[in-house]
């Protein structure tokens, strides 16, 4: 279920990892240090000794599982020069839910998306992912525009639309809606941002 | 056993309008059944009689706040004509009358709770099938470009709108409703091929006429 098993795993990753898990299986409200320390096997003075709250923990565990998928995320080169406009295609391939490494950060993405909603100390940590989210798939655009592929626009706006629709998709995809599918999500997110960025849709189907 | 249709009539609605309420203000983990009860003006136990779980409750509060939403829409819907002047409308109901906190809070449980799941999605199918509908009219008549299948552009559109929603329910004031509603427009439009406020002015302006 963990995505990565690095040789050396020290202590607060391992309680971040088990966290994370548990987020993913559970629910951020179902999290309780005691068995975050038992998954982690670690005493709960030692979750405390990294963790002051809490909050903090959810906080930092969630933070912990977006850089590493921002890691895997640009660990792979393609071994060929991308264009800006395949470069955004594959950035939009990797904000998919599909099974697989991605799903549990998708899980994890939209718990704390929803429980952000309700709670206001959640969501300092959701707005900042979100915004670090959207820098992310903002560049992709604009760098598309500055080298011509991509018609003038807001790159800010027009990654705002991309996100919501990855939202929407992503929830129904873990609601487990027959609806919908990673292959619709792609290939729509590909016509609308074609049409905003004036591209050929297929151009941004990884 | 003593049959109590009667009792069932009246209680079970306000117990449900009272659980609606109290969920929507305080989010369903903060929600006790003794809010419930309270704001209903019953007892605990007059809460339990009706409800084994809270997630029971809040599947059927759910059901009372989208037979409501579906009420108004399915009224609004007959006085337009245009499918234009209809899409429009829906688009402006879900931003202005539509309670997202209640919606949001539904997509939280369903991730764990399979009534719940089951329950959205069942009311999931019956809204893009009312914006299908009146896609397909509007194809019929030629005012909407036949390009895309009602079914598809029906789910787009549903699932920018649970995103918008999400963004502005999260993002507030930097994410205002009024631009949820100005995206959902220029996505539709642009789906459709269509100047969706010109078709149903010129339609409303129609109605006016022959009056």
């Amino acid at each position: 279920m963990s995505k990565l098993a690095p040789a050396a795993q020290d202590a607060r990753d391992r309680i971040l990892e088990a966290a994370c898990e548990l987020i993913a299986e559970d629910g951020i409200d179902e999290v309780r240090i005691a068995r975050v320390a038992m998954r982690a096997g670690a005493s709960t003075a030692l979750v405390h000794h990294y963790f002051s709250t809490r909050e903090e923990l959810l906080e930092q565990a969630l933070l912990h599982s977006f850089e590493l998928a921002g890691d895997e995320r640009f660990g792979e080169e393609p071994a060929e020069e991308l264009t800006a406009t395949r470069r955004l295609a594959r950035m939009i391939e990797e904000c998919l839910p599909a099974s697989g490494t991605r799903e549990r950060d998708w899980v994890l993405w939209v718990e704390l998306w929803l429980r952000a909603v309700r709670d206001p100390s959640l969501r300092p940590v959701a707005a900042q992912l979100y915004d670090r989210y959207r820098t992310w798939l903002a560049s992709g655009i604009r760098a598309g525009v500055d080298a011509g592929e991509f018609q003038p626009c807001d790159p800010d706006a027009v990654a705002d639309h991309a996100m919501a629709l990855l939202d929407g998709f992503g929830i129904r995809a873990m609601l487990g809606d027959p609806s919908m599918g990673s292959d619709r999500a792609r290939s729509t997110i590909a016509r609308l941002l074609g049409a905003e960025l004036g591209v050929d849709a297929n151009e941004l189907e990884w | 056993m003593s049959p109590r249709p009667h009792i069932e009539h009246i209680r079970k609605p306000q117990i449900l309008a009272a659980a609606a309420e109290v969920i929507t203000e305080r989010g369903l983990a903060a929600t006790r059944i003794a809010d419930i009860a309270e704001r209903a003006g019953t007892s605990a136990s007059g809460v339990l009689y009706w409800f084994a779980t809270k997630d029971e409750l809040l599947a059927e509060a759910l059901t009372v706040d989208e037979e409501r939403f579906n009420e108004y829409v399915t009224e609004r819907l007959v006085t337009l004509r245009s499918p234009s002047a209809k899409l429009l409308m829906l688009f402006e109901a879900c931003v202005d009358d539509y309670d997202w906190s209640l919606w949001i809070e539904v997509w939280s449980r369903a991730l764990h709770d399979d009534k719940t799941r089951a329950a959205r999605q069942r009311f999931d199918d019956r809204w893009r099938e009312m914006i299908a509908r009146v896609i397909r009219t509007g194809q019929s008549s030629g005012e909407f470009a036949r390009t895309h299948n009602p079914d598809q552009v029906a789910l787009t559109l549903a699932t920018l709108i649970d995103g918008l929603a999400l963004q502005v329910t999260l993002r507030d004031p930097l994410i205002t409703s009024g631009q949820m509603l100005e995206t959902c427009i220029v996505t539709a439009e642009r789906l459709l091929e269509v100047d969706l406020r010109a078709e149903a002015a010129a339609s409303e302006e129609q109605v006016a006429e022959t009056a």
